[in-house]
């Protein structure tokens, strides 16, 4: 492993292998600058399931009540669960102590504004800044605050903002009978009170005891899913669903034991929310071309931001988009909800358009256009990403290109996108084409560069 | 940040004024410092005193000791004896206490307690520090990350050990006046109050987070003014007060007197001398000498080691335990071992009323049954540089006495002491002197000159 990514502090906080690399006295100090960044107020607390949360709560919570602000702790919550909380409750921001889909060994901090949101890149830097210069603001007895609790709320919170956009008498009626995998993480209690008692599904669920470790990889890829597909065929089940540790991911699968490209997962959900109100949409470069031919069919404008939730976030904001969202890591933003990916939304929406349609999860996933994908990865090397960037653009002379986030090639029949990855020491080339044949054709050309 | 004399790293752990010296990240390097010398991974006991700022530092301790993969059991809001004993009760590898005892509240400190549920010796503390200033921590990966638990059982054990030493419901008949000064002491007496009927009327009772009723010292000065004049409006047998974590105590009697805080310890040691004939009381240097003359009533006697908890915690090591009475010094910290090794508050209050009720008098007259001894304590500044000449010619000036000059130096003569040292903490010389009888006023006024003439 690269002797620079077993840490990484950064102007997306703070992330590392706990131990020996991200210590509880980093996670303190960082926070205490986040502390002293938002202001003396509240600021909520939450982590998911990752043996490593408890201990760097603790720290966390630690260096902001030095720095003068309330803390307010939910507990284990998913990340979505906990940016609505902080903005409902007028907060001066949070913090969720997660690595996302990272493996056990890594842990980060999530950082919210006080509209729950990540930080826009200017509050980063200004961040970054203040834990660099190391003067924090120093609460002295009389100034600290308490810690608070609020275990309670949060989930009826969130839950409620995502039942307001869809039928759930219409859901309910259905009587859907739907496979889980929870990963044993933040979502594991939440996740079965949202499809068997608010929903009205028949729910069979693995990996929801959050007190167990992953048992699967992380990441809610296909190839890591068998158990799930499994479940969907032993039961009988009319879809499935898989989280990440920190529920903003979501994986679906179809009654065949079919898991979607997470691409595809995007492409419903932006059909579910402009049918019910069309307007702009914001995918990440990497996303598919699907988007722009779904949002046509509605008469929608589709804009790309570079790859990174807080990049579409901000240009979400910037031109009022109804959905957002990231293709290629299984992300959806609903902004009615939060500006936030949300896998409880993802759910809603495509139970409630299989149940106003009358479809099996198969055949809404059929109505799509049909494209050939890859995702391909390789060691990140100085300087090496510049060369690769060159020699792609001289091998497909005359393409449109995109330069907001790498390198990315618009082709008549397809694209191609190089570019380094923001989270782990990687290139990531990712292609598309409307054939098979075309898609190997643009493999061959990534793979011939060095 | 870090005005001078606001934050204090040494063998007796880290204090300072929190914000301005004290830090989040003192906290944590200490606490992971603490899990590291500890090593293998295994139980540390965490309790606070009721400062806000012990609220960020508990947080800060869990984390640090959490990381090194041991499990924290918190005891909340509990008084510092209470963590020493459940360290024992629980098998635990050590405890940490968050309180600054005796300071103001915008103080704060931790101390270390080792397996047994005493302070670190001098030399494991100073590994202790060692690893802080080294700051290489074992912290442990995600499979070995300990785990916090709770455990709300701590004060009611504390005091069925305190009963089965104690003859508690013996004291029912005392109606005993206590100012908790908003510290950790009332959470005992009222369950001391539950359980076997002891008649208690506390004031500033409640915990409080923000400031103290008034300064947190025990001595004759302070129950002198917040005790002692309520003692005959309340008709009460005895007055206690206790500091914000209960390890020590400063007495008033039943007539409103305000007891010297050396009498303490002397009518301890004479009760466990009585108890324990023949046994040694350990004091430090500055302690009165009426000590002596006690325990030579008892055929007991007295070993002294120098100011400072560290000392005394050093110098019991070297003592079978059996043959130890009491130890302690004259601030009210006093250590009882037929209870434990261990300073305690709670525990010198019921030995100071079994030792009335043994005799049948009032505490007033207990204490006037003792030959009057009267000292002066004086200080002053001093550059560190001229020190250790003062410090010489001092001993060559009085070469006539019994010299000790363990902790800086101290004369014995017939019926009169003195003791002249540098404090730990503030670069200053105290004084002390001591006369049986009258205040030994030509003695003390020489010295203060003395000293003083260093000073220029």
């Amino acid at each position: 492993m690269s002797r620079v990514h077993q840490l990484k502090i950064s102007v997306s906080g703070i992330r590392g292998v706990v131990g020996e690399f991200l210590t509880p006295n980093l996670a303190a100090a960082f926070a205490q600058a986040f502390g002293t960044y938002v202001g003396p107020g509240r600021v909520v607390l939450g982590r998911d399931t990752r043996a490593t949360g408890e201990m760097l709560e603790h720290a966390v919570s630690c260096g902001l009540l030095a720095a003068g602000c309330e803390v307010v702790k939910v507990g284990v919550l998913p990340t979505p669960t906990v940016q609505v909380y902080v903005a409902e409750t007028s907060a001066r921001g949070g913090i969720s102590i997660t690595a996302s889909h990272n493996p056990p060994e890594y842990n980060a901090l999530k950082l919210f504004n006080r509209q729950g949101l990540f930080f826009n890149q200017y509050e980063r830097t200004e961040l970054l800044d203040l834990y660099h210069q190391s003067e924090f603001r120093q609460a002295p007895n009389g100034a600290i605050q308490r810690v608070a609790t609020d275990t309670e709320t949060p989930m009826k919170r969130h839950l409620d903002r995502v039942l307001a956009h869809v039928d759930v008498e219409r859901i309910r009626a259905r009587r859907f009978r739907v496979a889980l995998d929870g990963v044993n993480g933040a979502g594991s209690v939440m996740s079965q009170a949202f499809l068997r008692d608010l929903l009205g599904c028949e729910l069979h669920a693995i990996s929801v005891d959050p007190t167990q470790p992953f048992p699967r990889e992380a990441e809610p890829r296909a190839e890591v899913l068998d158990g799930l597909r499994q479940l969907t065929l032993d039961t009988g089940a009319d879809i499935a669903f898989a989280q990440d540790p920190d529920g903003d991911r979501l994986a679906v699968g179809d009654e065949t034991g079919r898991i979607f490209d997470n691409d595809d997962v995007l492409a419903l959900a932006v059909e579910c929310a402009l049918s019910r109100r069309p307007g702009p949409v914001v995918v990440n470069l990497t996303t598919s071309a699907a988007i722009e031919q779904i949002a046509a069919r509605h008469g929608c404008e589709v804009f790309r931001a570079p790859v990174g939730e807080a990049n579409v976030v901000e240009r979400m904001q910037a031109v009022g988009a109804v959905i957002g969202g990231e293709g290629s890591n299984g992300g959806i933003i609903y902004p009615a909800v939060q500006y936030c990916r949300d896998s409880y939304m993802g759910m809603a929406f495509l139970l409630d358009r299989m149940a106003q349609d009358g479809l099996k999860a198969s055949e809404l996933a059929a109505q799509l256009p049909t494209f050939f994908r890859s995702l391909g990865k390789m060691p990140y090397q100085h300087g090496r990403l510049g060369q690769m960037m060159q020699s792609l653009e001289a091998a497909f002379p005359g393409a449109r290109t995109d330069r907001s986030d790498g390198l990315k090639l618009l082709l008549e029949d397809g694209w191609i996108h190089l570019r380094a990855s923001n989270t782990e020491p990687l290139v990531r080339i990712a292609a598309e084409a409307r054939t098979a044949a075309r898609l190997n054709e643009l493999l061959a050309v990534a793979s011939s560069l060095n | 940040m870090g005005s001078p004399g606001s934050l204090r790293i040494s063998q007796v752990g880290l204090r300072g004024i929190v914000g301005s010296g004290l830090t989040a990240a003192h906290v944590l390097d200490f606490s992971a410092a603490f899990g590291t010398f500890l090593g293998a991974p295994g139980k540390v006991v965490l309790g606070r005193d009721p400062r806000a700022s012990g609220r960020m530092m508990r947080e800060g301790v869990i984390g640090g000791l959490l990381a090194c993969g041991h499990d924290v059991v918190d005891l909340g809001i509990v008084p510092t004896p209470v963590i020493q004993h459940s360290i024992r009760r629980l098998d635990a590898a050590g405890g940490i206490s968050i309180g600054a005892s005796h300071n103001s509240a915008d103080w704060n400190a931790l101390k270390f307690f080792g397996a047994r549920g005493t302070y670190l010796s001098t030399s494991e503390s100073s590994e202790l520090l060692d690893i802080y200033h080294l700051k290489k921590f074992r912290f442990l990966d995600w499979t070995g990350v300990g785990k916090l638990q709770f455990d709300t059982g701590a004060i009611d054990s504390y005091i069925d050990d305190l009963a089965a030493v104690f003859d508690i419901p013996a004291l029912k008949g005392f109606t005993i006046l206590v100012d908790c000064t908003n510290g950790t002491s009332s959470l005992i007496l009222r369950r001391l109050a539950d359980r076997f009927g002891m008649r208690f009327i506390l004031i500033n009772e409640s915990p409080e987070d923000r400031a103290f009723a008034h300064e947190p010292a025990t001595n004759q000065r302070m129950v002198k003014m917040q005790l002692a004049p309520l003692m005959a409006h309340v008709r009460a047998d005895a007055g206690f007060l206790f500091d914000i974590d209960s390890d020590r105590v400063a007495i008033a009697t039943e007539r409103g007197e305000a007891v010297s805080e050396e009498m303490v310890m002397v009518l301890l040691a004479d009760e466990w001398l009585a108890r324990g004939p023949g046994k040694i009381v350990i004091a430090n240097l500055s302690t009165t000498a009426l000590l002596e003359e006690v325990a030579a009533r008892h055929g007991g006697r007295v070993e002294r080691v120098p100011v400072g908890r560290q000392a005394a915690i050093d110098a019991l090591a070297g003592y079978r335990p059996e043959t130890i009475a009491i130890a302690g010094e004259g601030t009210g910290a006093v250590m009882l071992p037929a209870f434990r090794f261990v300073y305690d508050g709670i525990a010198s209050m019921l030995g100071v009323l079994e030792a009335i009720r043994r005799r049948g008098a009032s505490l007033s007259s207990t204490l006037s049954s003792y030959p009057p001894y009267s000292i002066l304590k004086g200080e002053v500044p001093l550059e560190s540089h001229r020190i250790p000449q003062m410090m010489h010619e001092l001993e060559r000036r009085y070469s006539q006495g019994r010299r000790n000059t363990a902790d800086g130096l101290r004369v014995d003569f017939n019926g009169s002491w003195f003791h002249v040292r540098v404090s730990q903490t503030e670069p200053i010389v105290r004084v002390i002197c001591e006369q049986r009888g009258d205040p030994p006023q030509a003695l003390f006024n020489e010295l203060m000159e003395f000293v003083r003439s260093y000073n220029s």
